[in-house]
């Protein structure tokens, strides 16, 4: 059995907006690098 | 380390800032609670109330933590002093629960430990439940009855003691040390965890109990204060710790983008455990050829008992993957525990001018010796009431007094303007109303829930009397205590 597709679908969403957005503010860090 | 004038030791860099704070936030709850949180509350359709949570408790919170320990470069009682003299017990308040609360945390770490070593010969057999309870805890099933210390579990206990003076007694210049181990390490090991238990047969139907939403049960307020309150607890908030860690970062350091990263790895880690998890709880189901819903479990029943049938039920390598899953919750509840810790050392010293090396080795010793009471064979009861009572009274109460002394007893755009002078990411007027109006009648109606179902259901099926010395006296304890700490006298430097 595999997974339904909208547990697919909230797989993606809590992974592009807890993921994404970690990367997201990451770079922004590691933009910003004169503030420690 | 850099040092400031009043050589106050400050963390080395950004980074080890963010892995102390992220840390501090994950621990036991984000493997043992969250995943069971979106099980019981419409699957992945609680990742949306989660993720609000997130968003306007969490981080902004966070923020808000931050820029006060940056601001008054001091512990929590400090910090509220600086504010008004009067609201100082409202730093001490938190302190002193987050003490109370590691004395048995550090008794839950000792088992994690104890079950790390006895992963080697997989020692609860076929009966993990039986173990546990009987033969490991030898619990007296009340807790009026305390029954035997059990040895092991103050092996245990003596070693999370030693190893908590170790780190703690220099502070941020040995933490620094400890959380590259303890954050880094246990991340990776849940990796090779959940790539085990995604690859077991009947993972996919754990998943599935995991991840599919039920968006009808987004229409209860039950989930709303659900997430809210998950998001309380994992984010380490209203503890003093987010505060007491920010004091010890230089002048020019970023705020609001570590609070924004620092949520979102929590969150992260979180949603990430949930697959180590529920792709073992499949595994479980199908090898014992029932329903995922009969073997779910969450809190110590997942880690203590389901987990640990379901590695005798492994094929191979089932003690490898033992040791490390319980090397995973060991790590994470350390890195915790050093971070709980911390604030009520670094405020009796900057308070009373103690050496605190000296204060951290007597509250070790104190917390050890009180922790012995959760080691008897009533143990697991008294830890069960006094952990209820804190959760219910402590941090959510502590939470909303921080917002309304903060945003009314205090010019709350000026602490915005502080973080935003510092910081990459600039926060607007939205935070002042978040901080304001909309968190504090969130955690108001959070409270209200609580004794709602307090004096509607009862805990436990305890008597008046545990329920009372467990309970009631430790909450009001620690809240007169907070008041007597504010009334004594510090010591000038």
């Amino acid at each position: 059995m595999g997974l339904p597709a909208s547990a697919i679908a909230m797989l993606i969403f809590g992974s592009v907006v807890l993921y994404g957005g970690l990367a997201y503010f990451l770079y922004r860090a590691m933009k910003n690098k004169k503030r420690l | 380390m850099t040092n400031i004038p009043e050589k106050r030791t400050l963390w080395s860099s950004r980074f080890v800032f963010i892995m102390a704070a992220v840390g501090s936030a994950v621990g036991l709850g984000n493997v043992w609670r969250f995943p069971y949180m979106c099980y019981e509350y419409g699957g992945g359709a609680f990742f949306i109330p989660f993720f609000i949570a997130v968003f306007t408790l969490g981080i902004p919170l966070l923020i808000l933590e931050f820029t006060l320990g940056h601001w008054s470069r001091g512990g929590a009682p400090k910090t509220f002093a600086k504010i008004g003299k009067k609201w100082e017990w409202v730093g001490w308040w938190p302190l002193i629960v987050e003490f109370i609360t590691l004395i048995y945390y550090s008794v839950i770490l000792a088992w994690c430990f104890s079950y790390m070593i006895y992963s080697l010969d997989l020692r609860w057999g076929s009966n993990a439940e039986g173990f546990f309870i009987n033969s490991f805890l030898g619990d007296t099933g009340t807790p009026e009855i305390l029954g035997n210390i059990q040895v092991p579990v103050v092996l245990g206990l003596i070693a999370i003691w030693t190893l908590i003076y170790i780190i703690n007694r220099r502070g941020v210049k040995n933490i620094e040390k400890a959380i590259l181990i303890t954050v880094p390490i246990p991340m990776i090991l849940l990796v090779i965890v959940a790539i085990r238990g995604l690859t077991l047969p009947g993972a996919v139907e754990g998943i599935s109990y995991y991840l599919t939403p039920d968006f009808s049960k987004l229409w209860t307020a039950k989930i709303w204060l659900a997430a809210y309150s998950q998001v309380l607890w994992s984010f380490s908030l209203a503890g003093g710790i987010m505060i007491t860690y920010a004091s010890f970062l230089p002048k020019k350091s970023d705020i609001n983008n570590n609070a924004i990263i620092t949520g979102l790895a929590d969150a992260g880690v979180s949603f990430f455990a949930g697959f180590a998890v529920f792709s073992v709880i499949g595994y479980l189901a199908y090898s014992s050829g029932t329903a995922v819903t009969e073997v779910v479990r969450y809190g110590p029943e997942l880690a203590f008992i389901a987990y640990p049938t379901a590695l005798g039920l492994m094929p191979f390598a089932a003690a490898f993957f033992g040791i490390i899953f319980f090397i995973v919750l060991l790590n994470f509840g350390i890195s915790s525990a050093i971070s709980v810790f911390e604030p009520l050392p670094v405020g009796i010293s900057e308070k009373w001018n103690i050496s605190k090396e000296k204060i951290t080795g007597i509250l070790c010793l104190l917390g050890f010796l009180i922790g012995l009471i959760y080691t008897t064979g009533g143990g697991l009861h008294w830890l069960s009431i006094t952990d209820h009572f804190l959760a219910s009274f402590g941090l959510g109460l502590i939470a909303l007094f921080e917002c309304v002394i903060v945003g009314y007893a205090f010019n709350l755009s000026r602490l915005r303007k502080h973080a935003n002078e510092v910081s990459d990411v600039k926060i607007g007027v939205w935070w002042d109303i978040l901080i304001k109006y909309v968190n504090p009648v969130i955690l108001s109606a959070l409270f209200i829930l609580v004794i709602y179902e307090i004096i509607t259901t009862g805990y436990g099926g305890y008597s008046i009397f545990a329920i009372l010395i467990g309970g009631v006296f430790v909450v009001l304890g620690a809240f007169l205590l907070s008041f007597i700490f504010m009334k004594l006298k510090g010591v000038e430097k």
